[in-house]
C-alpha cells in the first residue's frame, strides 16, 4: 500500500476576503520528488506554510507524516526539514553557533546509528560547509546570498530529514551555486525513502530533479501528476490549410490558438491523437503536425489567461 | 564512460529521452560495442545532476527496444543485435521520422535525387564511423 508522508484535504485560505489557497487536495509518496510550481502570487508559500503549521487553515486539514499539520510535535518535526524562502537564518552568529543552535533541536545522531536514521549528523554538517568551502568562524551577516543558502541546506540536511520542503530554494542564486545546490539534492534522492517537496520557478532545475509536477495557479491546483505526464500532455500542433482556417476552433482540451493566413497553431492539453487527426479532416486542413515544447512553454501556455477558465477534461492523475 | 552523455534541462525533448537517443547513437556509430556496460544508474544520475528515476526511465526504454540487456546484480550491457526487437510500431516510427525529413528538404526546395544522394552520404559517413568505432576496439 502507498504511504502517504504529505496530504491535504480541501485546504483553504483566505486573508480576510482574498482566497489565497483553495481546496487543496494533495497526496504525496514515500520517496516521491515533487516539483511545485506556479507564478508569483499563485500561493505556493501559503500553501507551504500551511502545510508546516505556521499557518492555521480556514477551512480543511493537512497532514505530515501522519501527524496533523496543525499540532505537529517536536518528535515529527525532528524528522521533517524546511527551507524558507530567502534563507533567512540568525544573522549575528557564526556558523559553529549557528551549528550548535539548530542541532539542538535534534537528537544527537549516534554513531552505531544505522543508515537513514534521524538525529543530527555533525559530521555530515561539517562535510558540506567544508564542500561548500566555507569555514567554522565566519558570520551569518558577511556571507553572501549563495553562502548563506548553502548553510541553510546543511543545517536543514544534517538531520537527515524523512520529509524536506524547500520554498524556492534556489532563489537568487547563481547558476554555479544552484547547480551545487541540486547536487545536494540528488545525493539526499539516492538515500531510499526520503520525500521532498520544492517550489521553483526555474522549471530546469525542476525537470531535473522532480518525478512529480503540481501546478497551482490561483490558489487552485491545476495539475498534479508525473512530470513526464505533464510533458506529453501538453502539445502544441500546427494546421496548414489552402483557405485561411476555420474562425472557431472546437476541439477537446483547447488552451489556446494563434492563426495566420493558411496556419493554425492551437496548444492543446490531454487531447488523444485520434481527436487532433479527427479534428483536422472535419475542418479541411490539408495537413498537420506536433510541435514539441520545453516545460517552461508548457507551463506558460497551462497558466496563460487565456486558458485559465477554459474547463478541462484532463484528469491530472 | 558517461562523459560524452550531454542533457539539456528546458529542451523540447524530455530528459530520458535524449539519454535514450544518445545511447542509441552510440551503439550505432560502435563507440559503444556489443557486451560494453553502461554507466550505473545511481553513478549517471549523480554526474548529469538528475533524479535517478529519470535515468532508469531511459534503461528501461533502451531495454524494451532491445538495445541493452539488465543482468541483475552486475548492471547494463550492450546487447547482441540479433535479439534487438524490430516490431512494427519501431518501423512505422521511423517511417514518421523519415517523413519529417522529406518535408524539410521538399520545403528547402531540394529535388528527389538530391535528398536521396544526401541520404546516402550520411548513411555512408555513419558506416564509416562505425567501423572505426569498431577497429579501435
Amino acid at each position: 500500500m502507498t504511504e502517504f508522508v504529505l496530504e491535504t484535504q480541501g485546504l483553504t485560505k483566505f486573508y480576510s476576503d482574498k482566497l489565497a489557497v483553495d481546496h487543496i487536495d494533495l497526496k504525496i509518496p514515500r520517496g516521491c520528488i515533487c516539483g511545485f510550481v506556479g507564478r508569483n502570487g499563485s500561493g505556493k508559500t501559503t500553501a507551504i506554510k500551511l502545510l508546516l503549521g505556521f499557518l492555521k487553515p480556514t477551512a480543511g486539514s493537512s497532514r505530515l507524516l501522519s501527524c496533523d499539520s496543525q499540532n505537529l510535535t517536536p518528535a515529527i518535526r525532528q524528522r521533517i526539514g524546511y527551507v524558507a524562502e530567502g534563507h533567512r537564518l540568525i544573522r549575528w552568529m557564526t556558523i559553529t553557533e549557528i551549528a550548535k543552535f539548530q542541532s539542538a533541536f535534534f537528537h544527537e545522531q549516534l554513531a552505531s546509528a544505522k543508515q537513514g536514521e534521524a538525529g543530527w549528523d555533525s559530521r555530515f554538517f561539517w562535510d558540506m560547509i567544508e564542500y561548500f568551502g566555507l569555514s567554522k568562524k565566519q558570520k551569518i551577516k558577511h556571507l553572501s546570498n549563495g553562502q548563506r543558502a548553502h548553510v541553510s541546506l546543511a543545517l536543514t540536511l544534517a538531520p537527515n530529514p524523512e520529509l524536506l520542503i524547500m520554498d524556492d530554494p534556489t532563489l537568487g542564486l547563481d547558476a554555479a551555486i544552484r547547480r551545487q545546490f541540486l547536487e545536494g539534492i540528488i545525493e539526499l534522492i539516492m538515500r531510499q525513502g526520503r520525500t521532498i517537496l520544492f517550489s521553483s520557478h526555474i522549471l530546469g532545475d525542476i525537470e531535473r530533479v522532480a518525478d512529480k509536477i503540481v501546478v497551482i495557479d490561483k490558489g487552485v491546483i491545476r495539475a498534479d501528476c508525473s512530470l513526464e505526464q505533464f510533458r506529453s500532455a501538453v502539445k502544441k500542433v500546427k494546421f496548414v490549410f489552402n483557405q485561411s482556417p476555420p474562425e472557431t476552433v472546437d476541439i477537446e482540451g483547447l488552451l489556446g490558438s494563434r492563426r495566420s493566413d493558411k496556419e493554425l497553431e492551437i496548444i492543446l492539453v490531454g487531447t488523444a491523437d485520434e481527436k487532433i487527426a479527427e479534428w483536422a479532416k472535419s475542418s479541411g486542413a490539408t495537413d498537420y503536425q506536433t510541435i514539441n515544447m520545453n516545460l517552461e512553454d508548457q507551463f506558460i501556455e497551462y497558466t496563460a489567461p487565456a486558458g485559465r477558465n477554459k474547463p478541462f477534461t484532463w484528469e491530472a492523475k | 564512460m558517461a562523459l560524452w552523455i550531454q542533457i539539456t534541462p528546458g529542451s523540447d525533448e524530455p530528459i530520458y529521452l535524449q539519454i535514450v537517443e544518445q545511447v542509441g547513437e552510440a551503439i550505432a556509430k560502435g563507440q559503444l560495442a556489443v557486451g560494453d556496460k553502461l554507466p550505473a544508474v545511481r553513478k549517471l544520475a549523480s554526474e548529469l545532476v538528475i533524479n535517478p528515476n529519470t535515468v532508469a526511465r531511459a534503461y528501461t526504454i533502451l531495454e524494451q527496444t532491445g538495445l541493452v540487456t539488465t543482468k541483475t546484480g552486475s548492471g547494463t550491457f550492450v546487447a547482441d543485435p540479433a535479439l534487438r526487437s524490430k516490431d512494427a510500431a519501431d518501423i512505422n516510427m521511423l517511417a514518421d521520422r523519415i517523413d519529417g525529413i522529406l518535408s524539410r528538404g521538399l520545403n528547402l526546395g531540394l529535388e528527389s535525387q538530391d535528398i536521396i544522394a544526401m541520404f546516402k552520404d550520411r548513411l555512408e559517413k555513419f558506416i564509416k564511423t562505425r567501423q572505426g568505432g569498431r577497429q579501435k576496439k
